[in-house]
């Protein structure tokens, strides 16, 4: 689930929870260049099917904006 | 009260006799009296009550055939006219749960009293305990006499026309209505009385109680995301331009689904947002904000991802119950697996 209200999809139990924009534009952002609004909206998208691919325990989010890799599992 | 209570017991091929899981075929048959668990209950109801008749029905006959099994339930439950329906205990027993539930809900729409008990994880308890009594019972038959003897008195109350208190009360799983009573005090009392409970570490009961969301288990990954066909659904009550399929903004009844097999990305010229929860403007500009296909078409095209789903679904998912926002999520994941999807990205505004 792609969500920019992250909390909501982790604390009901969605188990794939991938950080959104914002809630008016979740796969993307309007502010930036048509470029970066792309680049941006891929790099959501491409999040959230890497997370398809990833054995999850739980409700987990992953973060594409991130540095690193880790998820962070909802306790 | 005229004359002893007539309860017609409703059990399963194992408990009525006929055979185990090779007889679990057979469709409903009556026994006159009590048989098996039914003596138990007899006991346990006391004097003036009997079991009148047991109704016996393999559990594969009920789970397989609903509307036949329902019908020849009450059928017999027509002819017999009892004051109480009691169906199982089921234990753990899911078909068997699903049964019980069926047969109490078919006395119930005649008018006549029914109350079963099962494990609280029986999927029979999980579908139907907001419409029936259940008695929560241990996993295995080693809880039969307890079960039965936690049963029996509700039976009884219900079969001479009366109310059951609330479920903390009376014991039954709790079915999720509430009704109008009073409490005998204040609310403003009541409030503070737990509020100084609270400050003084002593115990308290909330009166509104917490429901914790359904757990579900987080679906195993894809192995090859080149090779998966994917969808995509949103909650962001993304439309065709001019709301051709009047979608509703708030409280969504159904969701819809669109074909987007001859499209390479969704134009602000042909759909729109129309959610009474958000902003929809931003979205009007490029409905892919809530809907990815325009990304996912160059996936595909890269080979990144095997197969864009030819189906998208979309709902206003704003002041929607709980109950039928998973209705319609059921719904929705049982077409896309019909439709052979290996995963799909939901998208919530």
């Amino acid at each position: 689930m792609i969500s920019a209200i992250y909390n909501f999809a982790l604390t009901t139990g969605a188990n794939r929870v991938i950080r959104g924009a914002r809630i008016e534009h979740v796969c993307g952002d309007p502010t930036l260049s048509p470029e970066k609004d792309y680049a941006f909206g891929m790099r959501i998208v491409t999040t959230a099917l890497q997370t398809l691919t990833i054995a999850v325990p739980g409700p987990t989010l992953f973060d594409p904006m991130a540095s690193g890799k880790e998820a962070v599992h909802a306790s | 009260m005229s004359g002893p209570l007539r309860i017609v017991h409703y059990v399963n091929q194992f408990f009525g006799g006929i055979g185990g899981e090779d007889q679990a075929h057979v469709g409903v048959s009556v026994r006159a009296g009590a048989v098996g668990p039914g003596r138990v209950l007899e006991k346990a109801l006391g004097d003036d009550a009997r079991v009148e008749a047991t109704l016996v029905c393999g559990d594969n006959f009920a789970s397989e055939n609903e509307a036949d099994a329902a019908r020849a339930i009450g059928a017999e439950l027509d002819r017999l006219k009892p004051d109480v329906l009691v169906a199982g205990p089921a234990f753990g027993s899911g078909r068997y749960g699903l049964a019980c539930a069926l047969a109490c809900k078919v006395a119930q729409g005649r008018g006549i009293p029914a109350i079963t008990a099962m494990h609280p994880e029986n999927p029979g308890a999980s579908n139907a305990r907001r419409g029936i009594y259940i008695v929560p019972t241990g996993a295995s038959t080693t809880s039969m006499q307890a079960a039965l003897d936690a049963l029996a008195p509700l039976a009884r109350r219900l079969g001479r026309g009366q109310t059951l208190g609330p479920s903390e009360a009376e014991g039954y799983m709790r079915r999720g209505t509430r009704r109008v009573h009073d409490r005998g005090r204040p609310g403003y009392q009541r409030a503070l009385d737990m509020l100084l409970d609270k400050l003084h570490g002593r115990p308290y009961r909330s009166e509104v109680p917490y429901a914790p969301p359904e757990r579900v288990s987080p679906a195993p990954p894809i192995a090859d995301l080149a090779r998966a066909r994917i969808a995509m659904v949103t909650t962001g009550g993304l439309v065709r331009k001019g709301n051709p399929d009047r979608q509703v903004s708030a409280n969504a009844v159904r969701y819809h689904r669109h074909t987007v097999a001859e499209l390479e990305s969704l134009s602000p010229a042909e759909w729109e947002a129309y959610h009474a929860g958000y902003f929809n403007h931003i979205v009007n500009s490029n409905p892919n904000y809530i809907l990815p296909l325009s990304f996912l078409r160059d996936l595909e095209r890269q080979g990144k991802v095997g197969r864009v789903h030819e189906h998208i679904y979309a709902l206003p998912g704003v002041s929607t119950p709980v109950a039928v926002s998973a209705g319609h999520g059921r719904s929705i994941a049982a077409d896309l697996k019909a439709g052979g999807v290996d995963g799909a990205l939901l998208v919530a505004t």
